[in-house]
């Protein structure tokens, strides 16, 4: 016993160094949660207290690249390759918030990317459904999504232009990738008073967020400015005077 | 010989300053490739200040460097940078975008910058020393030196037809290596001082060359393409489109004007500015990219039935209030949802102008229509016809300020003229453009129509201009003649669609931000408020006001893309989120963060060597060194004034840059051989004649132009050259004549050419901002006061003319 005391001891420290190593960054990224999501989110007008509870839960920098995990928490969106982003934490969290989801709705997502989008979903709707174009993304998120909600989330990799027929008819549906017109069949997929979002502008400057809205058959847009771009008129043009 | 390399180093070099552009335009934006024209003026720059701190070294330094083995070092250790930086730059993992967030990419920009100087420190080292060790040669290096840039300028003109940007910087960097075995292997004249290298170390010069042959020749062969392959930004929409499953290049052709890659994809569906209530299918496409992205799309067998999609879209509102129009015409952009409306509408005729004759054959080859490959205003000039819709499709970019540099006649109010003279009565004229928030793009469209209205004498202009809008688009429609008599019929078409009416007259309120709702109708409230201040004559008062620049473009001032008010700029800041990276996407913004980084530069270029030296520095007297700065800036601020004027004649900045540049340098070379037989008391004279001949061309020139924009390619290449001629001649003299006549020692010839090439790189970002902000004929305007400053500062031995009066 007494002759592998030399050779265990330095194995016992390196574990406990490494698991305090761990502890401490495990502290610190929530540390990074919780401001962020006081400073940049709660600061920025957004109220829902389980889409706040939500941002608080998921772990961001898990769903970026490793290098760029030290920025994880930081207010603005970052590359995760492919050409693709991870949306600004405060543009998750408002387009979380203004589809207005209970526990016991179903969401589609168009365009998984990165994945943290449809966790923040997971932890606010009952069911989300995201699908992928992308296989190399595809791959990446789903891997972590169903380690963490292997209940309710569902991913898919193929064509988002069509939705999930079979899964259809949805509570809501989110567009996160670029587009040019809302694909018809995506309307056709809403629920009597459901509602789609979509950002529009380039990932790295939204200037606005279209909420559309199906009623009897015919659909409303509502454009919910101030995502990034507060709109100069009125009042604020007389201010910058 | 040592005019032979100054030649092939200056055709080498000009050549890989074109194709860094095209490069930088490809795998980065268009506004990046504007720094390119700075990389390598800074790069001839700073050879000239290498010079002046080994002149502190003493020993004929210019002797030694001038000598054939010297030059063979500095030709070898020439094309071994040209080729390095080119590898390094496509190698180099930078990425413009992740700048704010990874400082690593602030380290790799660095990089980028000095490996791009390197091969132009090596093209103007040579250079410098040719003009201090040949002083009675001046004006036959400084044509030979002309020369080579004008056939470097026009070479990638005619070769990347043949080889892709990759390979062709490749041939032409390789190409200095033929003065290699004449230099190292002829006797040396028996006078002669000695070289840098003794002949001993012959051979390993001889080594090095051969061993950058096979290294070239390696690079060649088919099997090492990806090396050379020239990749587009991730961010571009055509890396979007081929990270898409079963997408790939069906063809690719480049050329000077652009790259065009054509995809095939079954994940294409573009329709901007489709109605919600439209549950159809859409017609399977393909799309042709230009320089990767600025997409346009080719719908498949697209005829009246299939085309029904289009029915939908905001676009077709004007086509709704012109039934079955007999005549259309199309000026196409990037889009392609123009042709769809037309044929849907049953129009009798198609005609569609495109600028690119790649992208024109193969639209010609797509659709059973009249394809017309130049520019629209050519066409109008050219075919006198009149039509019932002209329908102008150019989205616009969806990064905002990315665009701000591009220049562009579609949307200048001499444009709009020209569009409303050619359409019937009855006719109407579509702009179709993405929405852009804070409201500006709209809003300038919407005025530049009403003030084109109103320099043809309509009555009342507001009358005659509707605009709608979905979520993401608008159109504008413009009447030519009298307001349609149906505007119930557009109600019925905005209602069955659910579109947004956002200015008509008289305004129907109701139908204002009624399906895409804003907090406030935005673009109504601020249309309205332009509409009133039209009204009132206080339109220069609201254009003061407005946070952005809105104001109408002119030929003068062509750059519709452009809304960056410079003392407005914190407010910008704060409304877009305080975030850094999004202002640095502005092309102004570029380059203002360029031009301070070159003021800094050239201030450490111009006075390292007297920090340095110290005791032993010769410096220039001031009025020398203010001559040859207002040389450089003058000569640099003619040319982009010609580069800039050229682009209405022939449709594309890099053409233009083409003509004008090779016109520039051949004709200035011509200028520097007669300077050889000026005598030195004829030189203010000639500064004076330049000056005349440069106030001329700044006021008749454009009308010139004009007048040949209708023109075969040959005339239009003849006539802008026989237009910039006699400047372009009288401005090679200044530079040739004052090195020979006004300077003494080989050190100040040094200094001299750095204070030239310094005056150039500013002259060249601050025209940028010239053009931008008060217009192109400011450009010329500034040319003619830096060439007053050479003319009093020419005058005298040591101060100059101010100088001598102050005494």
């Amino acid at each position: 016993m007494m002759r592998s005391f030399p050779i265990s001891l330095p194995v016992v420290i390196a574990v406990f160094a490494a698991a305090f190593a761990s502890a401490q960054e495990a502290d610190r990224h929530l540390a990074g949660r919780l401001e962020m999501v006081r400073g940049q989110i709660e600061d920025r007008g957004i109220s829902d207290n389980r889409v706040l509870e939500a941002m608080r839960k998921v772990p961001r920098h898990l769903f970026v690249p490793e290098n760029l995990r030290s920025r994880a928490y930081n207010d603005g969106p970052l590359p995760i390759g492919e050409g693709q982003t991870i949306s600004q934490p405060y543009i998750v969290a408002l387009m979380t918030q203004s589809l207005g989801l209970t526990p016991a709705d179903s969401v589609l997502e168009i365009g998984t990317g990165s994945g943290y989008q449809a966790a923040v979903l997971a932890e606010v709707a009952g069911q989300v459904f995201t699908v992928e174009i992308k296989e190399a993304l595809h791959h990446r998120s789903n891997r972590i999504l169903h380690s963490r909600y292997p209940e309710n989330v569902h991913t898919r990799l193929g064509d988002g232009y069509y939705g999930w027929q079979q899964q259809a008819p949805f509570d809501a549906i989110m567009i996160t990738a670029a587009v040019d017109h809302i694909p018809p069949p995506l309307i056709g997929q809403l629920k009597e008073g459901g509602r789609l979002i979509l950002p529009l502008g380039n990932p790295f400057s939204y200037q606005n967020l279209v909420l559309v809205t199906r009623q009897n058959d015919e659909t409303t847009v509502k454009q919910i400015t101030g995502v990034l771009f507060v709109p100069l008129t009125g009042f604020a043009l007389t201010r910058g005077k | 010989m040592a005019l032979i390399a100054v030649f092939l180093i200056s055709l080498s070099s000009l050549a890989f300053e074109v194709l860094l552009t095209r490069v930088f335009a490809i795998n980065q934006w268009n506004h990046l490739s504007f720094m390119v024209i700075g990389i390598a003026l800074l790069g001839f720059a700073a050879g000239g200040t290498w010079l002046s701190l080994l002149d502190a070294k003493g020993g004929r330094w210019e002797q030694r460097l001038s000598a054939e083995p010297s030059m063979a070092v500095i030709v070898v250790l020439y094309v071994f940078s040209t080729i390095f930086a080119f590898l390094s730059l496509n190698a180099l993992p930078l990425d413009y975008f992740r700048l704010p967030l990874e400082p690593i990419q602030g380290i790799y920009l660095l990089l980028a910058f000095v490996i791009l100087t390197l091969p132009f420190f090596f093209a103007g080292m040579w250079l410098a020393v040719a003009f201090a060790a040949f002083p009675a040669k001046t004006g036959s290096v400084y044509f030979a030196s002309m020369a080579g840039s004008a056939c470097g300028a026009a070479l990638p003109a005619l070769l990347l037809p043949l080889w892709e940007e990759g390979r062709l910087i490749v041939i032409t960097a390789l190409v200095p290596l033929v003065v290699i075995p004449p230099a190292i292997y002829r006797k040396p004249a028996a006078a002669s001082e000695p070289a840098i290298v003794s002949r001993s170390h012959h051979r390993f010069i001889a080594a090095a060359s051969v061993l950058i042959l096979i290294a070239g020749g390696l690079l060649l062969r088919p099997g090492s393409r990806h090396w050379l392959s020239v990749e587009p930004s991730p961010y571009k929409s055509l890396s979007q489109a081929l990270r898409l499953p079963d997408t790939h290049v069906t063809r690719t052709h480049q050329d000077i004007a652009a790259r065009i890659d054509e995809i095939a994809s079954p994940y294409i569906r573009f329709a901007p500015g489709l109605s919600l209530k439209y549950r159809g299918a859409l017609p399977e496409q393909r799309a042709v990219f230009r320089d990767g992205d600025s997409r346009l799309v080719l719908y498949e067998d697209l005829n009246t039935e299939t085309a029904d999609f289009a029915r939908y879209t905001l676009s077709y509102a004007g086509y709704h209030l012109v039934p079955a129009p007999a005549e259309v015409l199309i000026v196409q952009g990037d889009g392609g949802v123009a042709v769809a409306c037309a044929l849907a509408s049953g129009a009798g005729s198609i005609t569609l102008v495109e600028k690119n004759p790649v992208v024109a054959a193969r639209l010609a080859a797509q659709y059973p229509l009249s394809v017309y490959a130049g520019n629209f205003r050519e066409y109008l000039q050219r075919f006198d016809r009149q039509f019932d819709v002209i329908h102008v499709e150019n989205w616009g970019t969806s990064l905002a300020g990315s665009a701000a540099l591009d220049q562009h006649y579609d949307f200048t109010r001499d444009s709009f003229a020209r569009y409303l003279a050619h359409l019937k009565t009855g006719g109407v004229l579509i702009l179709s453009r993405n929405l852009q928030l804070p409201p500006s793009d709209s809003l300038r469209m919407w005025a530049t129509a009403y003030q084109a209205l109103a320099d043809l004498g309509v009555d009342r202009p507001g009358a005659h201009l509707l605009m709608l809008r979905n979520w993401d688009t608008y159109t504008l429609i413009v009447f030519r003649s009298s307001p349609p008599a149906g505007s119930a019929d557009i109600s019925e078409f905005i209602e069955e669609r659910n579109f947004d009416l956002v200015y008509s007259e008289p305004v129907q309120r109701h139908q204002v931000n009624r399906y895409a709702v804003y907090d406030q109708p935005f673009y109504h409230i601020e249309i309205m408020r332009l509409y009133q201040a039209f009204q009132t004559e206080q339109t220069d008062l609201l254009l003061k006001d407005y946070p952005l620049d809105i104001a109408v473009q002119s030929d003068n001032r062509p750059f519709p893309s452009r809304f960056i008010k410079w003392h407005r700029l914190p407010q910008l800041y704060q409304s877009t989120g305080s975030r850094l990276y999004y202002l640095l996407m502005s092309g102004e913004v570029v380059v203002a963060v360029v031009l301070a980084e070159a003021i800094a530069v050239s201030m450490l270029l111009l006075g390292l060597p007297a920090l340095v030296i110290r005791k032993k520095y010769r410096p220039l007297t001031a009025g020398r060194f203010f001559y040859f700065l207002s040389v450089g800036a003058g000569f640099m601020f003619i040319e982009l004034f010609f580069i800039k004027q050229f682009v209405l004649v022939f449709g594309h900045p890099t053409v233009s840059f083409t003509v004008a540049a090779a016109g520039m340098l051949i004709f200035s070379a011509i200028g520097g051989l007669l300077s050889q037989r000026l005598p030195a008391p004829a030189l203010p004279a000639s500064i004076v004649l330049l000056v005349v001949f440069l106030a001329l061309t700044m006021v008749f020139c454009h009308g010139l132009l004009i007048r040949i924009t209708d023109g075969s390619m040959m005339w239009k290449v003849a006539a802008s050259l026989a237009l910039l001629a006699p400047s372009a001649v009288m401005a090679g003299i200044p530079f040739a004549a004052g090195m020979r006549t006004l300077l003494q020692q080989p050190v100040n010839r040094t200094q001299a050419w750095t204070a030239n090439g310094c005056a150039s790189i500013l002259a060249s970002i601050v025209s940028v901002q010239v053009a931008l902000t008060l217009g192109i004929s400011f450009i010329m305007l500034a040319a003619i006061g830096f060439y007053i400053i050479a003319l009093v500062c020419s005058y005298g031995n040591r101060g100059g003319l101010l100088l001598r009066l102050s005494r």
